[in-house]
């Protein structure tokens, strides 16, 4: 519930001026609404009454008529700019929420970067943050408004009709309304969290099928997952069931309610106009207003209903919120660092196995000159990766310290980091759209030179039979081998022109004359680098400089 | 029909309010408790007919949401490769919020038409009764309705077709983008690509903003059409009771009871009109969403050989022979000849179909050209799944299940795993993860070095006892040491008698095999 609030608080505070005149606009409908009925009943009965005693020519017909009139034809334009208004400041405030979700994740500690998986991500980001539009448009508005316009109608009937009648309609309304709310919620709170649970599964399982179809079909699990997707379903569409149940029985609720009101207000209204306290044309008054504040309840039913599923997706999204917003840190000294300093030095660091204390190397010292390139060597597991991620500051230090130009690793601001060093992590994700579109991920670059890049990693040929740059790339790199999209992420490294280069496993996936001439261009590419390479291979080791060894 | 019969409940609800005020007026006495009684009775049974008729719409809605659901998972599980209507956001977005949109069209479209049928003529024979000239008023500004919004109806179908489209492009750029965070971050790419994804999301945004401001639009016409009807029977109404206006009903003038039930009567004619409008808009969202159903039943794709369900494996020798076979992007392979127990290699240039030939191997695809033989037969959609049954698999790029290593590694297969992570020489590593087999993986393999995620997989390769092993690049990623553990745990399957296929650029990993087939260099 308060992480309602919290959404609730952020939009506003995004859309204020859109969403105050949203909900006063809202407010004035149905206040017009209700008017609009109260003085219709009002003025036939008024009419009637005056043309019994043979008193119509001296009734005022004009004011009233124009009245209704105005209050029609106000009301439905009211209402356009009302949900004009709403509408589109609620979709911009999500469209912010939804950029602010990505940012918190684009500067995710690493681990939990790689944990974040596609499908659930997706979840969050699409499906809860459409979820919240409820929010603000069905739940607080609309709940708000009605509030609002159950107060002016006690004070209007109170003044107007009399304080029973109006403590009658307006009390029953809030209290019977109030306690109809409390009672669904309670029932179809807990249903709906669990539907969204089923569905968010339905969609994973989903996601999963499609994703490892071949595996699990080579392993005789397609159909079993495929139940397993069905089985999720199942389970959502019961939930739904129990869920629509619940929702019919509170509408009836509401509806019952408003019948219930209207018939006391009738029956209370006759009895004060036999007992002579009351014209028969305020007591039509208090009926009509009765049914027309029928439709303040209309909105309860949905904001029951949706309660669940939006309270749900508050909480999860509210969570990626949390995470402070990336600032850049300030900046001391010269960015630039010194230019005389080796780009990068290593003294006595240590590494601790990520998530535990145990340290995963012995301490190591090493200092890497421009044009220089060092492999480093050791078994699976002997924290190559690691080592590479944690000077590419995506890993913490637990002991020594990394300098780069000259400064500590932990004072660079992350985009002047990122000019100056760029890692080739092990994996690398290619998005689908064109070969053009993949390089430029590093930042703008002229044509000559995405060729250039390209001829660097042993690419031109191919991607000039593909119809060069324009080529398409499909959804994760499809249609490109596994070697061809290794060589394509390294161009795109490459094109990032870095004074620090760090390769994890370079070559994997090329055969060994490929291998040898992609590490050659790439030092022809960028002649004054440092490059560190995590070598597994003998091709790459004979290429550096120097070597490494990690126990 | 519950709600037309529910709907009619109201001009008598009407009638009693009437009565009450007509008595009132005259002076004569008429029980409230009466009146108050009869009109909250008949609104407890229209409510109560609205649920009725309700619980039928929403199953109907549901059963049909359910039937679609059902298709497109069981579509989705029948197909060889990913279909060309989209990756796995796309399909998962249809199959999810999408088709949720057809709910409301099912559950309210037909109600609100059966409606419009009735009602409106209903009240109209009621009102004209009572006056005729309201029964003209109404008979003017009511048809005039319909007319409007079938031009709305016709605008608001192509906005949110467009708008459907986007829905889908922007999900699976998003999944991507998610997908690729690491690479992201580290090209410093941050910036570019949120103003990229602000650019996409703002562009949806005004595409809803027109479906919706379509939608708005013709709601108020709806309403002004409507608030016009009701504002002239009201100013008729209350001429005519005034004794100003002497025509129009029947034998002279209105009484007040009369005035009171058109008044009431007015908004209910023009209240199923304005129901059918919103449901046409459901209408429009739901017939995208059919349109959509249609592009991706269309596209049946390469059908997946078999069922990829358990099957009892498949009698006869552990062999493999591709004659005369074509890769689906249509490079022609050569013959390959395989026979049981056999330690092959393939070799060639990246892009030659290595891979596409172990699929072909595998059973998970069929050639455009040429024939699979396995075990002596005709590879054939009924017996892939019994062949499939008896093979070991390692593919290029794992794509880990959501859940634990566990699970992961078993499938749902029954058996000691100990055994399996020790051939694999993944044992250690595993015991040294903080949760051992009860990790939970991240996409592609987190908290796994790439060598680790590699092992994995034999491990789960190894864990079914296979007699053919097919793997795919089974050293890249891993150090001369590591590549060579593994090595020796493939060479330890094959020394129990599997045939062991392997696709490969590693030389020393080639070496260690019986045979090496090359693919050639590429051109």
């Amino acid at each position: 519930m308060s992480a309602l609030w919290m959404i609730f608080g952020l939009i506003l505070r995004d859309q204020r001026r859109a969403m105050l005149r949203g909900a006063a606009l809202g407010l004035i409908v149905l206040a017009m609404g209700v008017t609009l009925l109260g003085l219709s009943g009002w003025f036939i009965t008024a009419a009637a009454a005056a043309g019994l005693a043979g008193a119509g020519a001296a009734f005022d017909v004009f004011r009233p008529s124009a009245m209704v009139r105005f209050l029609a034809l106000g009301r439905a334009a009211a209402r356009y700019g009302e949900r004009m208004l709403t509408h589109d400041a609620t979709l911009r405030a999500l469209e912010t929420l939804r950029l602010r979700v990505l940012a918190g994740l684009l500067s995710a500690p690493h681990d939990r970067m790689i944990r974040i998986r596609g499908a659930q991500a997706l979840n969050r980001l699409t499906a809860d943050i459409d979820a919240l539009d409820g929010v603000p448009l069905r739940l607080v508005l609309p709940v708000l408004a009605g509030l609002a316009t159950q107060l002016l109608a006690l004070v209007a009937l109170w003044v107007l009709v009399a304080p029973v009648i109006a403590l009658w309609i307006v009390g029953g309304h809030v209290l019977g309304a109030a306690l109809i709310v409390a009672v669904a919620g309670r029932v179809s709170l807990p249903l709906s969290r669990r539907a969204e649970v089923a569905a968010q599964a339905v969609r994973t399982r989903l996601i999963d099928l499609i994703r490892a179809r071949r595996d699990l079909a080579v392993y005789g699990r397609l159909v079993a997952q495929a139940e397993a997707v069905q089985g999720a379903e199942a389970r959502r569409r019961d939930l739904r069931r129990h869920l629509d149940r619940a929702d019919r029985r509170a509408g009836a609720a509401l509806g019952i309610l408003a019948s219930v009101i209207a018939a006391g207000a009738l029956g209370i209204g006759m009895a004060l106009v036999q007992a002579g306290q009351l014209p028969p044309a305020f007591a039509a008054l208090g009926v009509f207003a009765a049914l027309a504040l029928a439709e303040t309840l209309v909105p309860l039913r949905r904001a029951v209903s949706d309660l669940g599923r939006m309270a749900d997706a508050a909480r999860r999204v509210g969570r990626d919120l949390a995470d402070p917003l990336p600032t850049e840190a300030p900046v001391a000294g010269g960015a630039e660092g010194d230019a005389t300093a080796s780009p990068l030095c290593l003294a006595d660091v240590g590494l601790h196995r990520l998530g535990t204390g145990t340290m995963l190397m012995a301490p190591l010292s090493f200092t890497l000159q421009p044009g220089e390139t060092l492999a480093i060597t050791g078994a699976s597991g002997s924290g190559k990766s690691t080592l590479l991620q944690a000077i590419a500051g995506l890993h913490p230090v637990a002991l020594g310290r990394i300098t780069l130009g000259g400064r500590p690793l932990a004072d660079w601001p992350e985009t002047d980091l990122r000019d100056r060093l760029t890692l080739l992590p092990q994996r690398s994700t290619l998005m689908a759209g064109s070969v053009a579109e993949a390089l430029h991920l590093a930042g703008p670059a002229d044509e000559a030179r995405l060729w250039q890049a390209l001829a660097a990693v042993q690419l031109q040929r191919l991607v000039e039979g593909r119809g060069g740059l324009s080529a398409r790339i499909g959804p994760r790199g499809e249609g490109l081998s596994g070697g061809e999209a290794r060589r394509l992420a390294l161009a795109r490294a490459l094109l990032r022109r870095p004074d620090v280069l760090l390769l994890d496993e370079p070559t994997e996936g090329l055969d060994e004359a490929t291998a040898r001439a992609v590490l050659c261009g790439l030092r022809d590419f960028l002649p004054a680098a440092a490059i560190l390479i995590a070598a597994h291979r003998q091709v790459e080791t004979a290429f550096a400089d120097r070597r490494v060894i990690l126990p | 029909m519950l709600s037309v019969l529910g709907g009619l409940i109201w001009p008598l609800q009407a009638a009693v309010v009437a009565w009450a005020i007509g008595h009132l007026l005259a002076g004569t006495g008429a029980s409230p408790l009466l009146a108050a009684v009869a009109f909250g009775g008949l609104g407890i049974c229209r409510a109560a007919l609205a649920c009725l008729a309700e619980a039928q719409a929403q199953a109907a809605a549901e059963a049909i949401i359910a039937q679609a659901r059902g298709a497109l998972i069981a579509s989705e599980a029948r197909r060889a490769g990913d279909s060309p209507f989209g990756g796995a956001g796309s399909v998962a977005a249809l199959a999810g919020e999408k088709l949720e949109l057809l709910g409301p069209y099912v559950a309210r479209y037909a109600p609100a038409r059966a409606r419009v049928m009735v009602l409106p003529v209903v009240i109209l024979a009621l009102a004209a009764w009572q006056s005729w000239a309201v029964g003209v008023v109404l008979l003017i500004s009511g048809p005039l309705i319909p007319v409007f919004m079938a031009l709305v109806g016709l605008a608001a179908k192509e906005a949110s077709a467009r708008q459907m489209t986007q829905i889908g492009t922007l999900n699976d750029g998003l999944v991507e983008r998610l997908s690729a965070l690491v690479d992201i971050r580290l090209l410093g790419a941050g910036d570019a690509v949120a103003g990229g994804f602000r650019r996409q999301a703002g562009d949806l945004r005004r595409r809803t903003m027109a479906v919706l401001g379509v939608a708005f639009l013709s709601s108020t016409v709806l309403e002004l059409f409507a608030a016009i009807g009701v504002a002239m029977v009201a100013v008729y109404v209350g001429f005519s009771l005034l004794g100003a206006l002497g025509f129009g009903a029947w034998g002279g003038s209105l009484t007040p009871e009369a005035g009171i039930f058109l008044l009431l009567l007015a908004p209910e004619f023009f209240q199923p009109l304005r129901d059918l409008s919103v449901a046409w808009h459901d209408k429009a969202a739901a017939s995208a969403v059919m349109d959509e159903l249609a592009a991706h039943g269309a596209e049946e794709g390469v059908a997946l050989p078999g069922t990829g369900g358990p099957a009892a494996r498949l009698a006869g020798p552990a062999s493999l022979h591709l004659r005369g076979c074509v890769t689906p992007s249509g490079r022609p392979l050569p013959d390959i000849v395989i026979a049981a127990g056999e330690r092959v290699a393939l070799v060639g240039a990246s892009g030659t179909g290595k891979t596409s030939a172990l699929r072909l191997m595998a059973g998970l695809e069929l050639p455009p050209q040429g024939r699979v033989l396995v075990a002596g037969q005709a590879l054939t959609p009924e017996m892939a799944d019994a062949w499939r049954a008896r093979l070991g698999w390692m593919p290029q790029a794992p794509h880990f299940l959501t859940g634990s290593l566990r699970q992961n590694l078993t499938l749902g297969r029954a058996g000691d795993l100990s055994d399996a992570l020790a051939s694999a020489a993944i044992g250690a590593v595993v015991e040294a993860l903080p949760q051992g087999l009860s990790t939970r993986l991240g996409e592609t393999g987190a908290g796994l070095s790439g060598g680790e995620a590699r092992r994995i997989t034999l491990a789960r390769a190894v864990f079914g006892s296979p007699d053919v092993l097919l793997a795919d690049e089974p050293t890249a990623d891993l150090d001369p040491l590591t590549a060579r553990l593994v090595t020796e745990g493939l060479l330890a399957q094959a020394d129990r008698g599997v045939t062991l296929v392997i696709a490969t650029h590693d030389r020393t990993l080639a070496a260690r095999m019986d045979r090496i087939i090359d693919l050639g260099d590429g051109t």
